[in-house]
């Protein structure tokens, strides 16, 4: 691509210096923020294909571009009591998030935020 | 019309922040409604803008059989990692699509293939295309949607 720059390293006048291997392996591969209620909408997203609205509170997130393994670290947050990555349903494709209100059980909220740090395949 | 730039060889994720900055996102109206258990309530499909802006573009998004075959090298039970990654980054991309073109693709790309394969056999359909406006406006009684036994299938 035009524009390539090719840096071990970032220098700042004042404030130091970086490798731009902390940049690279530092930065989200995938985020995306999420309307829960009504009809399930996507605000804002990067490298999202597709939401599967699997019922009350649970979403599944579909890559364009995978992650390499399994040991990527994903996160989640929601305005409602618990969000939660449910345990074995991890792809390197998809990812699966689950939302419960302050009664513990499954509600959809208004803001759900996903996105994972690792390696791309 | 922005002109997509040659991406063969290009990291795919490199792509797809050229697209973020320099195409806009598109809404779809389409859903695809199908039901993977019978235990299960209905599940639905909901493109992302930004992919769907690119099916659209053309010449960023990889052909669908990369991602199955990289599904069919993550079901081995000694997967660790993708050793077949360049698939999606060296496999000529995908030409520009039409909307329902593209709802195909992403049909075969997220949803079972227990489903796409198979969703006009048994006794009613387990898979819906349809627009967000003939889905329930309020999500009450949501873990019990199911697709309508009334529902008239085309050809």
């Amino acid at each position: 691509m035009a524009g390539k720059i090719i840096a071990d390293t970032l220098e700042h006048s004042t404030a130091g210096s970086i490798a731009t291997n902390y940049v690279v392996n530092g930065v989200e591969k995938c985020w995306v923020n999420l309307n829960g209620t009504g009809t399930i909408a996507i605000r804002g997203s990067l490298n999202v294909a597709s939401l599967t609205d699997d019922g009350t509170g649970d979403y599944q997130i579909n890559y364009v571009s995978a992650a390499a393994d399994l040991n990527y670290s994903s996160r989640a947050v929601s305005n409602q009591y618990h969000c939660i990555i449910t345990n074995g349903l991890k792809a390197t494709s998809s990812n699966n998030v689950r939302t419960y209100n302050s009664s513990h059980s499954s509600d959809d909220p208004a803001q759900v935020n996903y996105g994972f740090l690792g390696d791309l395949a | 019309m922005t002109q997509t730039p040659d991406f063969k060889g290009t990291h795919l994720f490199d792509r797809l922040c050229w697209a973020k900055e320099n195409l806009d996102g598109v809404q779809s109206d389409y859903r695809v409604v199908y039901e993977s258990s019978i235990d299960e309530c209905a599940k639905i499909l909901v493109p992302d803008p930004n992919w769907m802006a690119c099916a659209l573009q053309g010449g960023i998004l990889p052909p669908v059989w990369v991602y199955h075959e990289l599904a069919k090298d993550e079901a081995q039970p000694d997967f660790k990692k993708h050793t077949r990654g360049y698939l999606l980054h060296e496999t000529e991309p995908m030409p520009a699509m039409t909307e329902e073109e593209a709802i195909e693709y992403l049909i075969m790309k997220d949803c079972p293939q227990s489903v796409w394969q198979t969703w006009d056999e048994g006794n009613r359909p387990k898979m819906v295309i349809c627009t967000k406006q003939q889905l329930p406006q309020t999500r009450e009684w949501r873990n019990a949607w199911r697709i309508s036994d009334d529902l008239t299938v085309a050809a």
